[in-house]
Formats: C-alpha cells, sequence, structure tokens
C-alpha cells in the first residue's frame, strides 16, 4: 500500500481521480499544485498551526463516550466508544480546517478573490468566516432552491461579508452551484482562487482538501497512543463528499489492522430511489473534474439525490473513496433517514452532545457494528458536525 | 470532618473508587494536570502531591461586604449549608478535580483559545491614528454549548452526583443556562428539570427544542426568567434529599454565587497563563459583559489581586439608561435583597422590582453579584454600559473583521472597545471575554437589520 503514491502524479488513485477541465483550468491547478507543494515547506505553514490553534480551537478532543459505550456493552463486555469533537471547532463543524488552509493558500498565489459552492451553507459559511478572518473578497454560489430553505445561513454569510448569489439552471441546488462555480472560476482564473469544499473535483484538489483535514487522523494517532498506549481498532465517519471521512481515515491507511469505515446516506431506503448512496449504488463516471462513483441513470445523467441531512446530500464521492472501497481498504455502508434520526436521539440522550444530522449516519451504524466487536474493541467515530446552534433542530420534532 | 489536607485524605484511604496504575503523568502546582485512561479510570495520584492551597479567605465567608449573605426561610438554611460543606469538601477532593479536569478538557472542549483579533485591532488603530491597544478575545464561544455556562453547568452536575442525588433542577433566562444543565445532566444520568418563562420560551424557541432533545423535561413559568427562579426553588424545597438546584448565575443566596464564581474562574486561570505564553505579562485591561456577573467573575477572579490590572463590566443599556428600558444594575440600581442576597437592584421608590430589559437576552436581570457589586464600591472594577443598537454594531464588526460571531451579550463588552481602545496607550493588551457564540442571534439580528442593507 505505502508503494503506491495515493494520487500519483496525473492525480488519479489507481483508475480515479484525473483533471477532467477545460484546458483554461490546467494551468491554474497546476499553478496551484506547485503552490502546495512549496507551503509544506514553509513558514507560512507555522502561521496555519497558530491560525488552527486559536481561531478555530484545536485540537478537537478524543472523548470517551461513556453512557453510549455503556448502551452498546453485552454479557460478554462490548466494544469502546471514542468521539473525535470536530463539532467543538470554531463554526461548529470540521469545515474550517480545509477553509483556513485555502485562504492561506490563496494569499499566497496573491489572488484576493474566492469563489466557493455550497448546499446547505455549511461549507458557505465556513468560506465566508476565513474569507473575513483574512479580508479576502467573497462570491458563494448557492442554488436558488437552497437559498430559500436555508436564508438564516444565506443571512450569515452576508453578515460574514459574503456575496451569495443565486444559481437559477439545473434543480437549482448543490450540484448545479458547483458547475456555476467552475465556470465562474475558468473566467477569473487569475484573480479568484476556488476554495472546493470536499475531497472532489479536479487534481490537485482530492490531495490537497485530504491533507488539510489529514490533522485530525494526526491528532487521533496521538491522542489514542496517550489514552490507551495503542491505535483505534475501528474508525467510523459519515461520507457526503467524503472530507471528514478522508481527514480521519488518512493517517491510518497503512495500518493494515485498523478498519475503515464510511457511512453514507441511504435516504428513504437503497431500493427507493430516493438515497445518496453513492458508493453502494453508483457506477463510474466524470462529475467536477474527476472520475469517481456518482449516482447516474442509464444515459449517464446525474440523479438527484436525497437525504434528511443536506451535507450528505451530493450524487458524487471523492475519487479517494472510490479507489480504496475498489482495493477492499476501506468498508461503506448506508443508512436510512430513520435510522438517522433514532442515533440523532440517542446521543443527545445518552452524552448531551446533539450531533448533526451527517454525523448522526455514521453513529446510527454503530447499531449494526457493535454487536459484532469484541470486549475492548476501540471505536474512533468522527463527530464532524454539531446542531447545538444551528435551527434546523426546529424541524426536528 | 474538617477539610483536610490531601496526604490526610488518602492516609484515610477514604477515596471508595477503583484506581489503576498509570505509567506516566505530570503535575503542576495549582492544577493538577493528568492525561485520562480512558473508561472512567482515575489515574493512582503519588502519596507524595503537591498540591497548593491558594488563599481563600472569601469562601469562608458568606459575605463580599455588606453584600452576599442568605436571606432565606429558614427551610433553606441547612440545604445551603450542606451543599456549602459538600463544594468545598468536592475543591479539596483532588480526585473530583481531576475528573473535573479531564471532563473540561474533553467534553467541553477546554482549554479555549486566547485569540488575537488582529484585524479587529487594526481597525481601532486605523481611526486612532495608528496607535491602540492589542486586543484579544478568550473563545468562550468555541466551548461545548457554544457559552462559558457548561463550565458552571458540568461541574456543579458532577457535584450533585457525588452528593448522591439523582435530579436536578434549574431556571434559565435566555435558556443557555438549561441547555448547558440538560447536556451535563443527560452526560451524567441524572433527571433534569428546566423551569423558564413563558415570556422567555416565546422568544428562545430553539433553546427550548434543545433541551428537550437532551432529554430534559422543560417547565413552562408565567413571567420570566424571576418568576422561573422562584418556581425553581419551591420545586426543589419540596425534593430536598434527592435533588440539586443548579445555579446558573453568580447571585443567589451563599454558597451560590461563590460556587459559580468558583467554577467559572478557570477561564481566568487559563489567560493568566496563556498571557504569560503569548507575551510574556499580564493583560492591563479585562473586559466583560456583565447580566449576572458570572462570566465577568470567571475572567476577573483570578486578576482581583493583580492592582495593575484593569477589570471592566460592561451591562445592558437597552434602549438607553434614561428611557427606563435597561438592565445596567450597577448604573441605576439601589442596595436591596433579591434572590437570598443583598446586592445592587433595580427598584423603583417602592421596592419593586423593574422588569429589565435588553436585546442580549441573557443580560435581562435585575440584580448583580454580589461579589461584582462589592468590587464596585471598593472601587477594584469599573462598570459602564452600550445600548441594544451598540451592540448590535459591535456584533455585526466582529462578524465582518474576524468571522466570528458573538453572543449579543458579549456584543456588549466589545462594544465598549469602541469607547476604551482611543484612551489606552498603544501595545496595551486588552482581554475581551468572548462569553459565548452568536450564531443563535442571527435571527434576532436579521428582525433589527432594515431591508436594504
Amino acid at each position: 500500500m505505502s508503494s503506491v503514491q495515493r494520487p500519483d502524479s496525473f492525480g488519479r488513485f489507481g483508475k480515479f481521480g484525473g483533471k477532467y477541465v477545460p484546458e483554461t483550468l490546467m494551468h491554474a491547478l497546476e499553478e496551484l499544485e506547485n503552490a502546495f507543494n512549496s507551503l509544506a515547506a514553509d513558514e507560512d505553514f507555522q502561521e496555519l498551526d497558530g491560525i488552527l490553534r486559536d481561531y478555530v480551537g484545536r485540537e478537537s478532543p478524543l472523548y470517551f463516550a461513556e453512557r453510549l459505550t455503556e448502551h452498546y456493552k453485552r454479557p460478554d463486555g462490548g466494544p469502546l466508544i471514542y468521539l473525535k469533537r470536530e463539532d467543538l471547532n470554531h463554526t461548529g463543524a470540521h469545515k474550517i480546517n480545509n477553509a483556513v488552509a485555502q485562504a492561506l493558500l490563496a494569499k499566497r498565489l496573491g489572488k484576493n478573490r474566492i469563489i466557493a459552492e455550497t448546499g446547505a451553507g455549511q461549507h458557505g459559511v465556513a468560506t465566508a468566516t476565513v474569507c473575513a478572518r483574512f479580508g479576502l473578497e467573497c462570491v458563494i454560489y448557492m442554488g436558488a432552491q437552497d437559498m430559500e430553505r436555508q436564508a438564516l445561513n444565506v443571512f450569515r454569510m452576508r453578515l460574514l461579508g459574503a456575496e451569495v448569489r443565486a444559481v437559477h439552471s439545473g434543480a437549482a441546488t448543490l450540484k448545479d452551484a458547483t458547475s456555476e462555480a467552475i465556470r465562474d472560476w475558468v473566467t477569473n482564473v487569475e484573480t479568484t482562487h476556488y476554495i472546493l469544499g470536499s475531497v472532489a473535483g479536479p487534481h490537485p484538489y482530492p490531495m490537497m482538501v485530504r491533507e488539510f483535514h489529514a490533522v485530525i487522523g494526526k491528532e487521533t494517532r496521538k491522542q489514542a497512543l496517550e489514552k490507551w498506549g495503542g491505535k483505534p481498532d475501528v474508525l467510523v465517519a459519515c461520507v457526503g463528499g467524503g472530507s471528514n471521512a478522508m481527514g480521519l481515515f488518512h493517517e491510518f491507511v497503512d495500518d493494515k489492522d485498523v478498519r475503515l469505515i464510511g457511512v453514507e446516506a441511504a435516504g428513504f431506503g437503497l431500493d427507493s430511489g430516493k438515497h445518496a448512496a453513492t458508493l453502494t449504488k453508483g457506477e463510474v463516471g466524470v462529475l467536477h473534474g474527476a472520475m469517481s462513483y456518482l449516482l447516474q441513470d442509464e444515459d449517464g445523467q446525474i440523479v438527484e439525490p436525497h437525504s434528511i441531512s443536506a451535507g450528505l446530500d451530493y450524487p458524487g464521492v471523492g475519487p479517494e473513496h472510490s479507489f480504496l472501497k475498489d482495493l477492499g481498504r476501506a468498508e461503506y455502508h448506508s443508512i436510512t433517514d430513520e435510522e438517522a434520526l433514532e442515533a440523532f436521539k440517542r446521543l443527545s440522550r445518552l452524552e448531551g452532545i446533539i450531533p448533526a444530522l451527517e454525523t448522526s449516519h455514521a453513529l446510527a451504524y454503530l447499531e449494526k457494528l457493535c454487536p459484532s466487536l469484541p470486549n475492548g474493541t476501540k471505536v474512533v467515530l468522527n463527530c464532524s458536525v454539531c446542531t447545538v446552534n444551528r435551527l434546523e433542530c426546529a424541524s426536528m420534532n | 470532618m474538617a477539610c483536610c489536607n490531601v496526604e490526610t485524605i488518602f492516609g484515610l484511604g477514604n477515596i471508595g473508587r477503583k484506581l489503576q496504575v498509570f505509567p506516566s503523568h505530570n503535575y503542576k502546582a495549582s492544577v493538577i494536570s493528568c492525561v485520562a485512561v480512558g473508561p472512567s479510570q482515575i489515574p493512582q495520584v503519588p502519596w507524595k502531591l503537591v498540591f497548593h492551597e491558594k488563599e481563600r479567605s472569601l469562601l469562608s465567608n458568606e459575605k463580599y461586604g455588606i453584600y452576599g449573605g442568605k436571606f432565606v426561610p429558614e427551610t433553606l438554611i441547612s440545604p445551603l449549608t450542606k451543599l456549602d460543606y459538600e463544594f468545598n469538601s468536592a475543591l479539596r477532593d483532588p480526585l473530583f478535580q481531576m475528573e473535573l479536569e479531564v471532563t473540561l478538557r474533553d467534553y467541553v472542549g477546554r482549554e479555549t483559545p486566547l485569540y488575537f483579533a488582529q484585524r479587529l485591532t487594526d481597525y481601532y488603530k486605523s481611526i486612532n491614528r495608528g496607535t491602540g491597544p492589542d486586543i484579544y478575545l478568550k473563545r468562550e464561544d468555541l466551548n461545548h454549548g457554544g457559552a462559558h455556562k457548561i463550565n458552571n453547568a458540568i461541574a456543579q452536575a458532577m457535584l450533585a452526583k457525588r452528593m448522591g442525588c439523582k435530579s436536578v433542577m434549574a431556571a434559565t433566562g435566555a435558556g443557555q443556562h438549561g441547555v448547558a444543565t440538560a447536556a451535563a445532566c443527560a452526560k451524567l444520568s441524572l433527571e433534569c428539570t428546566i423551569f423558564m418563562g413563558s415570556l422567555d420560551m416565546e422568544r428562545q424557541p430553539s433553546n427550548v427544542l434543545l433541551m428537550k432533545h437532551l432529554g430534559a423535561k422543560v417547565k413552562s413559568v408565567n413571567g420570566n426568567f424571576k418568576d422561573a427562579v422562584s418556581e425553581g426553588i419551591r420545586n426543589w424545597v419540596n425534593d430536598l434529599e434527592t435533588s440539586y438546584f443548579l445555579a446558573g448565575a453568580a447571585v443567589g443566596p451563599h454558597p451560590c454565587p461563590t460556587m459559580v464564581r468558583e467554577f467559572q474562574s478557570i477561564i481566568g486561570k487559563e489567560t493568566r497563563k496563556q498571557a504569560m505564553e503569548k507575551w510574556g505579562g499580564k493583560p492591563d485591561v479585562l473586559v466583560a459583559c456583565v447580566g449576572s456577573g458570572s462570566n465577568a467573575l470567571g475572567l476577573f477572579h483570578e486578576f482581583i489581586q493583580d492592582q495593575d490590572v484593569r477589570l471592566i463590566g460592561v451591562e445592558a443599556g437597552g434602549s438607553g439608561l434614561d428611557s427606563g428600558k435597561h438592565s445596567a444594575t450597577m448604573a441605576r440600581g439601589e442596595v436591596g435583597v433579591y434572590h437570598g442576597a443583598m446586592s445592587y437592584l433595580l427598584q423603583d421608590e417602592e421596592g419593586q422590582i423593574i422588569g429589565p430589559h435588553s436585546i442580549g437576552v441573557g443580560l435581562e436581570y435585575p440584580g448583580v453579584s454580589p461579589e461584582l457589586s462589592y468590587l464596585k464600591d471598593i472601587g477594584r472594577a469599573e462598570f459602564s454600559s452600550v445600548t441594544d443598537e451598540q451592540a448590535l454594531e459591535a456584533y455585526k464588526r466582529l462578524c465582518r473583521l474576524e468571522g466570528i460571531f458573538p453572543a449579543l451579550e458579549s456584543s456588549h463588552a466589545l462594544a465598549f472597545l469602541e469607547k476604551l481602545c482611543p484612551t489606552l496607550k498603544d501595545g496595551e493588551k486588552v482581554v475581551v471575554n468572548l462569553s459565548g457564540r452568536g450564531d443563535k442571534d442571527a435571527a434576532a439580528v436579521f428582525n433589527h437589520t432594515p431591508k436594504h442593507e
């Protein structure tokens, strides 16, 4: 595994990934890749550490969920469940890790204009947040449908100084906003950096976004060693585009004894046709610049995904996840809306932590996973987003 | 059993918990810092433990000057005394302290950063001929629950468990304390009942929903916070054996103000350490918003003996001090007894409580902490106020300049920087307590914003 470059110099993970973009973007992508590579060696990255610590609030704790563990205990014992508290980050999700680093990268490239796409608004708010912090101009593309459903998030982005542009084409949701953002980038590539929110898109994005989130896994390794003198046995994370999962997994991909489990959204059920379980029901194709699994019909048209959680509502998935699935290195399962809601209530009542619906999918999978785990197995679950202040709570009565 | 030192406790072997040996740990002088072993395993403390007892002269007093005390019916004297004893015993119990520290670290997410607000600092410098203070924000908004309230709620919930209580009651105004208490009770599997004024419930429906998700019973009380407190206490009195009343504000009869302050003082302790790390000194000015005073005391308390550190509390000026619609107790209040303690208080000529008003719902309290009242009288702390409008401006300003949504309560402290910064020398170090995050207030700000903006 370690002899295989992930990705290789063409940005491929096996046959997945790559750079399926118009000619106009090739130079910008190359420039981006070079800047990223030189950044690692640079003092700017010390600046990133300081920002992650003082602005984002890292490191996030590895929290032993005592009551949740108790819940899964059998007469012969059960696994020990730890939550990686990405929900405690500034803005309440893991998204900020990547946004902050990419903003620094943009400044380095001398680009003062930032664009991004957003579905429910989480990535949009994270992007607008870092633009305010770094004094960068910010334009967020959002589907008109999504804007109506998330008026408060739109207001928040505006308060942060961002311009929110409505996208009316197609179904007026995330994938259309992404296409529009890519179009803007093609036009304004000289002055503009595109902060992609997940490990999807053309190379070098999947690699970069993964690297910026990899701090999650790095901290986890260190904290696991401190807490029980070993490694985690199982890692569980929800998968929409796949950024929080890659962030947790990446550090451990070469540790064969660590199981990697990604949980997607099964919506109303895998057979209902209304879900977002790309790795279970998708087929290989190209979307937004990368080859990966995606939900498409026989004509190769993108199928509109559904999930009760907006953040998992993406018809594609990061190419690296597609690669890990085919290789058998990682397993991917899915959870329905109902099961996710159950898990939401469970964590709230047992630990006083109100997870977002995205994370609830990972939590719901514990119901199926834990009965089969031997006593004392260490499970680390990425608690990627919180709901404590998100008003979508109101809809879940 | 008098309060005894650490060695005696271990000599008696009276701990009653399963201990396991943990290979490596380090201890600092006054803070026991350890790394958790994981599932409920408290590391074994070596017999020789350096535990520095800080000067606690105010603790055993019931009063701060003339303020404080226990103005309560006879039925409550005994439970309050018991609570005082249990509280002091827990403070001196290294196991409790260690468990609390682990919980604060892994559950609450401490320590919170001391964040240098570069753009905010530059802004004030730019409007003041290029000079101005360095502004740091103590990020209590990053705590679990989004505010400083959890520091106190989780510690008291642990205390309740230690005392063998099965259920917890609390009263909440804006809902932040209610949410923090509900979360702590869920984690510690304690039954939880939150009393909330019907008027407040209408203004903060999302907080009510959160409490319910966390498994708490929310009881509506006609009126607002003060009525919720009264009802809460009434219920507590009926079940003193197994229930615990969790105070969220640094007010009420002794030992409540002291307990709340003590558990919030982690804020100031961390700040001292972080200031030393960052600039090798102390802060010059501390600024915090004041409702009852819990977050302010949490920041200030550590520095009360440091005369060269200025302490500034900022109250809610509402629609203006002369409008009669505000919550500026220090500015316009008079000394009286309220909710069991003597303190400054907003009252009319007949001694009737004046209903406070502020856009920062958590600041709406007609009384204030007795300890702060005392600090005001001896001139150790200064108090000022800002209006709703000024707070809203400050809210928007921090969003735009630093990408942080401050709670409207905390925005009052930030608003005071407008008056403060021009008076400070270049490079003076100001620490503002960012006591909560303000996503919850986006709707309120939205409603106050003219539509063309």
